[in-house]
């Protein structure tokens, strides 16, 4: 190992931006609050980006490790302990230095601080909590902060990064237990899960504490209320509501099928008994806790998972765990390992795509994974995307008609997005709606065409509700459908849809 | 009934604009038949035929009861949308908000979700257009420290709005305790953020504008730390030039500190 223990600040950011770059995350959402006076920040509930790198991803953080002197090993990681490359350790002054400097330039919208395992889970998780209390409390810094908290870090120092951040990630690096065990032998779903749920129940008390300041619910958890049904991650704040009054506590029970190990945690360890906050005279209360929520991201493509066990996993984590967003990550065998599979860029980058296109139809659509994919069809259609592939394996349930029908089942349109469902019932109260109108209120038409009515009648009298004929036009005609899947140029991630299928809602 | 267009010609400012608005709806000349011009002082004035011209006077009062009639009359959200049309560049901005208004008046709070009818639908899209030429520089806007003790941060931008105001709502909640100008260029405005929070928007004389321009040639230690991490927080296995062009078009990197050239 090379070691820059002299390393000037120049030096650590060099090194350490670039051992965090692999992680996928760089939102700045869920939390709206506004300046205080005597302090330096502010935070929009929407996120906002400050630059677009060269690869295009939005950056909106200033994403760094503490430290890349880990002493785990996991296969993936370009920072293993046994790869050959620079390292440095920032100090605490350091990264408030520098975060509240980018921040007055309006560079960045906050922080988020990652980190390798220096001496051990709690050594490293203190670093990061004293960074994190100095931000907060020397420097008053009132903008955003996303923490990853450390597999293995006791359960104090993971409550004390939840009052000073917004937003916390814990990541469960593979869709399934055995890759993980392949992949990254020093970490285990338990010491993933156990964090995950200790952060999901504290959100829900201090929901029930402090009310709308303790956190905003996600996206998920709205649409779930929207479409009537129950979740059942309700169990969990039902749960610790009752602790905070001195009931009886149970230990809650983990019925999905997708995180297994949750289930069947030695002593219920992942269960509610040992989670509920104790640090509420200790630290400032006024941000709640996590009250941007929390994420998670996985690698797919380095263990052989279905896009069928992704999804499936996906949906349990938002049930089950409360997650705000899900993030996949396309492998790049950056360790040229050769128990890894060899890099296939461009595929990978288009299944990506794809999951993270289905990871919208269930945040704020309102479809449930089985209803896109099945264990007979495992995985999604590289020239489809996954609401049209739906549509037109439903087409009993069309043409529906823009006067009439309701907002889930307009969302269910191909080119039919939130933001123009929400405007169609809107401007139905004040006249009947023709296909000009839909034009204005921002309807994908070249996609919507084959599936709605107007009045009765459909745009061109000659369409037909007819598999085959759909397909073909929809390859033919609809040049999104198509983009980024022959050209590595046009690719485009998640957030940066200009497609009013997959737009963001707020 | 056939009658003559009546164009009311007013001043091209936002008190401009809501006079025009006034006098127009006062007149009770029918919708239809007036239209609004706004006039750049200095500009060459084009006369159509068979108009009959109004000349209007200017008159802050005027912008009150406009103003006030909307937000009782329709909705907060009407009042919203016609203050981002007002601080818009687009020449047809005068006669949109007084079609709107006034069909406002009849329908009520509907009417913002009116897209079928076509002043509704503009204003709208000019609404559209103001909002997000702000969210655009709410996040690629750049500051620098063009002094210290006490510090001054100052940001250079080219819009093709009137967005100031609507950037000062953002920064002077974010940096509540700092002195900070934002300049815009193309307009010669400048707002300027004294510690503690007040703030207002001024013209520039060009001797003025010139001096900010100067400071603004300063360099700093953190453009550096910040192009270092720029640089290396892409990923080199997924670069994707033509994607980070759709993201961030050209036209808004002129003034960012990333993209600036090291030693002109
Ligand atoms: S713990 Fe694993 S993933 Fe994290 S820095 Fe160390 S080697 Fe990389």
């Amino acid at each position: 190992m090379i070691f820059q223990d002299h390393a000037t600040i120049k030096e650590k950011l060099e090194i350490l931006s670039d051992a965090a770059k692999y992680d996928v995350a760089c939102t700045s959402s869920g939390v709206s609050r506004k300046g205080n006076k005597g302090e330096i920040g502010n935070t929009a509930a929407s996120g906002i980006c400050h630059a677009f790198g060269a690869d295009g991803r939005c950056i909106s953080l200033l994403k760094v490790l503490f430290t890349n002197e880990c002493i785990y090993n996991c296969k993936y990681c370009i920072n293993r302990s046994t790869n050959d490359i620079p390292r440095a350790t920032f100090t605490p002054e350091e990264v408030c230095t520098l975060t509240i400097e980018f921040y007055r330039r309006n560079y960045i919208e906050g922080l988020f601080l990652s980190s390798g395992i220096v001496e051990s889970p709690d050594y490293t998780m203190e670093l990061v909590c004293r960074t994190l209390h100095d931000l907060r409390t020397l420097h008053r810094f009132n903008g955003y902060i996303h923490c990853k908290a450390i597999p293995g870090a006791s359960r104090e120092l993971i409550e004390e990064a939840g009052w000073y951040a917004d937003r916390m990630s814990i990541n469960l690096e593979l869709p399934t237990a055995r890759g993980l065990q392949e992949l990254a032998p020093n970490k285990n779903r338990t010491t993933i899960l156990t964090p995950m749920r200790q952060i999901q129940n504290g959100m829900a008390e201090s929901r029930a504490m402090l009310g709308m300041k303790g956190g905003n619910q996600s996206a998920y958890w709205y649409t779930q209320k929207r479409t009537g049904r129950a979740l059942p991650g309700e169990q969990a704040t039902l749960h610790t509501t009752q602790n905070l009054f001195g009931q009886k506590k149970a230990p809650e029970k983990l019925a999905d099928n997708s995180l297994k190990e949750a289930q069947t945690a030695p002593d219920n360890l992942i269960s509610s008994s040992n989670t509920g906050l104790t640090q509420w005279k200790h630290r400032d209360i006024s941000r709640g806790f996590v009250p941007a929520g929390q994420s998670t991201q996985m690698i797919i493509g380095a263990t052989g998972e279905s896009d069928y066990e992704i999804m499936a996993v996906t949906e349990a984590l938002y049930q089950r765990f409360d997650l705000k967003r899900v993030f996949f990550s396309a492998f790049i065998n950056i360790n040229q390992d050769s128990s890894l599979p060899a890099v296939n860029g461009q595929p990978l980058l288009r299944r990506e795509h794809r999951l993270y296109q289905a990871d919208f139809l269930l945040r704020y659509y309102g479809f449930r994974a089985d209803e896109l994919l099945t264990q007979q069809r495992p995985f999604f259609n590289t020239y489809l995307d996954p609401k049209c592939d739906w549509a037109l394996s439903h087409l009993e349930q069309f043409p529906v008609e823009i006067n009439t029908a309701d907002f889930n089942t307009l969302l269910r349109v191909p080119g039919i997005g939130t933001k123009s469902a929400q405007r169609i019932v809107a401007a139905r109260r004040t006249g009947k709606l023709d296909y000009h109108a839909l034009k204005a209120i921002g309807v994908v038409m070249k996609r919507a065409i084959y599936f709605i009515t107007c009045n009765g009648q459909m745009m061109y009298h000659f369409l037909k509700i007819d598999e085959d004929y759909i397909t073909r036009n929809l390859l033919e005609n609809d040049v999104d459908v198509m983009k980024g899947f022959d050209e590595k140029v046009t690719y485009k991630q998640l957030t940066l849809f200009d497609d009013s299928d997959y737009e963001d809602t707020n | 009934m056939d009658k003559p267009t009546r164009i009311y010609q007013c001043n091209n400012t936002v008190d401009g604009i809501f006079s025009a608005v006034y006098d127009a709806g006062l007149s009770g000349y029918g919708h239809r038949f007036i239209r609004i011009q706004p006039i750049q002082a200095g500009q060459n004035e084009n006369y159509e035929l068979f108009a009959e011209y109004v000349q209007v006077e200017t008159d802050s009062k005027k912008t009150k009861s406009v103003i006030d009639a909307v937000r009782q009359k329709i909705s907060e959200k009407a009042y919203l949308f016609i203050m981002s049309a007002v601080i818009s560049d687009f020449p047809d901005r005068g006669d949109v908000i007084y079609q709107f208004v006034t069909y406002g008046f009849t329908l009520g709070a509907k009417v913002c979700n009116a897209l079928q009818i076509p002043c509704v639908d503009r204003i709208f899209a000019m609404n559209r257009a103001v909002q997000n030429e702000t969210h655009f520089f709410r996040e690629f806007l750049r500051f620098q420290e063009v002094q210290k003790d006490p510090s001054l941060l100052l940001a250079v931008i080219e819009p093709r709005h009137h967005i100031i105001p609507l950037l000062m709502e953002h920064f002077a909640d974010r940096f509540i305790e700092e002195w900070f100008i934002i300049y815009d260029k193309t307009h010669l405005e400048a707002s300027f953020h004294q510690k503690g929070g007040n703030w207002e928007v001024y013209l520039l004389t060009p001797e003025k504008a010139k001096k900010l321009e100067e400071l603004s040639e300063q360099k700093e230690e953190y453009v550096d730390l910040w192009k270092t991490f720029f640089h290396q927080i892409a990923i080199k296995e997924r670069t994707n030039k033509k994607l980070q062009t759709s993201m961030l078009p050209l036209h808004y990197r002129k003034h960012m500190t990333e993209f600036l050239e090291d030693n002109p």
